[in-house]
């Protein structure tokens, strides 16, 4: 029996801005510092019912869960609370919520224990979350050093599980943070604590925190084969650890298409895979590499690597990335070959990306629920 | 890392607390020591250093983070580095009688460390300092300035640096140098910019102060040289027509009066 038995199907929704001025492309980054006055609040919150409406679909589709992410002064998307998002869905919807995540030292970890644990109490125990370290565009919008954010990240979540394995009140003395009294309330539903994950770039320190924590493992912006070296890594490591390596330790990301015929699946997904690619994550190396973000021998990889935030042809992100359009058989073979290689029963699926229209995020995530999910089910029952 | 220079500087590599540190020296050890502080980057040169060696013996360290010194392991801000230059002019001897300048980021932490170590010092020189915030002066800061105009704004003639610039302006090493020297920077500065300490005890730093500005200085505006003179008891203010950020650099003059002024009685 393959892991395709065990695979969990969620869906990510980015929220993205995608209503761009004409002159857009003379930006050379999309992030930071392109002007919030290309944002018009009308379209907003149009975008805003449209993309809620996605993801109530989603789930009454039958998918298991629902995925958002937070990123800031940008077009890539509209959470830069996605908390907020989190608890306008919670009473409409029956599954998981993803929040993947706040990236926790960019505020006060007290706060965000808090809202995870609000988010948790109101859903009755139907929250996941992911700590991510942000992306070096956060760095540039937050006031928080960018050469300090990998240890007041660990700190932050530290103070988190204490919140959340501790009875308070307690006391902490950091050394970004200090409580005379931590004692959050609320408590959450599931104890001790919900799923947690931590999202990386595979960094082996990030690696190294979440083997430790006994966390799962979700990477982003890094190359498939790339990626499959780090889950090896990361089950080694949370082995050592004295936790086991079940496949739901893993997530991985999968930005799939299904239609007719695979020419038409093509032909209707790739603009917006293109656009994804070309605007939404359109931005420079100074605003990815804050000064200190990385380590300097880690500057030094980077800089001689190839550069995925801006350019890109479908040919060469076909074969990097996870990315399938065509047939439910297509699509459904590609997505389990995915399950086995990776070892992961976690599927983040990219079913809407970049300026897709409505109609199209409607029909990809009903076939998909109605024509691939039940063929991967099948799998599983012919496996057995 | 030490540039172009016509004079030999001999290079110290000490052990300064446990960080260690590399001090370019030069000129007569029984001449009055000259002690110059650097700005974010070394990479530019110390030809203007060269013109007071007749005058002076003339130390150049390398801040913990910049250029061939370590890091300064726990580095949080500019005190830290105050207090490995306590260490560092211990272990050189240099007790009092001491002529000391700083560029830019070098005059900051030159000026911390008069505030508290005045008794040390014969004269003070800070050219283009950071650290104070103006009154109606829009804030900008070395991070907030895009790398590919960073160099052109540092001067204001840009053959003052081709020199010192890679033939390939994506080199590794050159750029994996600059993001080391801006990480330490940013460690420093990123959150606190500007100096809580300067404007309360300034006022402490009685002894002879010269302010030096490029009058085109497009990176710490000369606006701000108003205040430090303010705030400094017995401060000065010298101006150079024609140069930028790095006055030094840019104006033999600036070099010159800096000279003189370090030996006036």
């Amino acid at each position: 029996m393959g892991l395709v038995d065990q695979a969990e199907f969620h869906f990510f929704h980015f929220f993205p801005y995608t209503d761009l001025p004409p002159d857009h492309r003379e930006h050379p980054s999309l992030w930071v510092d392109f002007p919030n006055t290309n944002y018009d609040p009308a379209t907003g919150h149009e975008l805003y019912n449209r993309y809620l409406s996605e993801m109530l679909l989603a789930d009454k589709l039958g998918y298991d869960g629902l995925v958002l992410n937070e990123h800031h002064n940008t077009q890539y998307s509209m959470n830069p609370a996605p908390n907020l998002t989190a608890a306008a869905l919670i009473p409409q919807t029956k599954s998981w919520i993803s929040v993947f995540g706040t990236p926790p030292n960019l505020g006060y970890p007290n706060r965000l224990a808090e809202e995870y644990a609000m988010l948790d109490v109101m859903s009755g125990g139907r929250l996941r979350v992911a700590f991510p370290l942000g992306t070096g565009m956060e760095y540039w919008a937050n006031a928080v050093n960018p050469a300090t954010a990998r240890a007041r990240f660990r700190e932050s979540i530290d103070i988190i599980l204490r919140c959340w394995t501790q009875d308070g009140p307690q006391s902490y003395a950091g050394d970004f943070y200090t409580y005379r009294y931590l004692n959050p309330w609320p408590r959450p539903v599931q104890q001790p604590y919900p799923e947690c994950y931590i999202v990386g770039t595979g960094s082996s320190e990030t690696i190294e925190l979440a083997a430790e924590l006994g966390f799962g493992y979700s990477v982003v912006f890094i190359p498939r084969a790339a990626q499959l070296k780090v889950f090896d890594h990361f089950r080694e490591r949370l082995a050592a650890h004295g936790h086991d390596p079940t496949p739901d330790k893993v997530a991985i990301g999968v930005m799939a298409y299904v239609a007719e015929t695979d020419a038409r699946a093509e032909e209707e997904f790739l603009p917006h895979v293109m656009y994804f690619f070309e605007n939404a994550l359109r931005t420079t190396p100074r605003y990815l590499n804050p000064p200190g973000y990385v380590t300097v021998p880690e500057f030094r990889k980077r800089i001689q690597a190839a550069d995925v935030h801006g350019s890109a042809n479908w040919e060469d992100l076909v074969a990097i990335n996870r990315i399938v359009a065509g047939t439910p058989e297509k699509v459904a073979d590609a997505i389990a070959a995915w399950i086995e290689e990776s070892g992961s029963s976690r599927l983040n699926l990219n079913l809407t990306l970049g300026d897709m229209p409505n109609w199209k995020v409607v029909k990809n995530t009903t076939l998909f629920a109605e024509e691939v999910i039940p063929r991967l089910r099948a799998k599983k029952e012919a496996a057995a | 890392m030490t540039g172009a220079t016509t004079v030999p500087f001999e290079r110290l590599d000490l052990d300064v607390h446990g960080t260690p540190t590399t001090v370019l020296v030069a000129g007569d050890p029984a001449a009055p020591p000259l002690v110059f502080m650097h700005g974010a980057g070394t990479w530019h040169g110390w030809g203007f250093a060269e013109r007071w060696t007749d005058r002076y013996r003339v130390l150049i360290p390398h801040h913990p983070g910049y250029g061939d010194s370590g890091d300064l392991e726990g580095l949080q801000d500019v005190h830290d580095l105050v207090l490995h230059y306590v260490e560092l002019f211990d272990q050189l001897g240099l007790t009092a009688d001491v002529n000391l300048a700083g560029l830019s980021l070098g005059g900051l932490i030159a000026a911390r460390f008069a505030i508290e170590q005045k008794h040390r010092l014969r004269r003070l020189v800070l050219v283009a300092p950071a650290g104070l915030r103006g009154r109606g002066v829009a804030f900008e800061d070395v991070f907030r300035i895009p790398p590919d105009q960073l160099m052109g704004r540092l001067v204001h003639r840009m053959d003052t640096l081709v020199p010192y610039l890679p033939a390939d302006p994506n080199d590794v090493d050159f750029t994996v140098d600059r993001y080391r020297e801006m990480r330490t920077t940013a460690i420093m500065l990123w959150e606190h910019p500007f100096d809580r300490v300067l404007p309360r005890w300034l006022g402490r730093v009685d002894i002879p102060t010269l302010v030096v500005w490029g009058e085109e200085d497009r990176i710490v505006p000369i606006e701000l040289a108003r205040s430090w003179v303010e705030l400094l008891p017995h401060g000065t203010l010298a101006t150079f027509p024609d140069a930028g950020h790095l006055v030094l650099d840019e104006s033999p003059e600036a070099s010159a009066v800096v000279a003189r002024f370090c030996g006036t009685d």
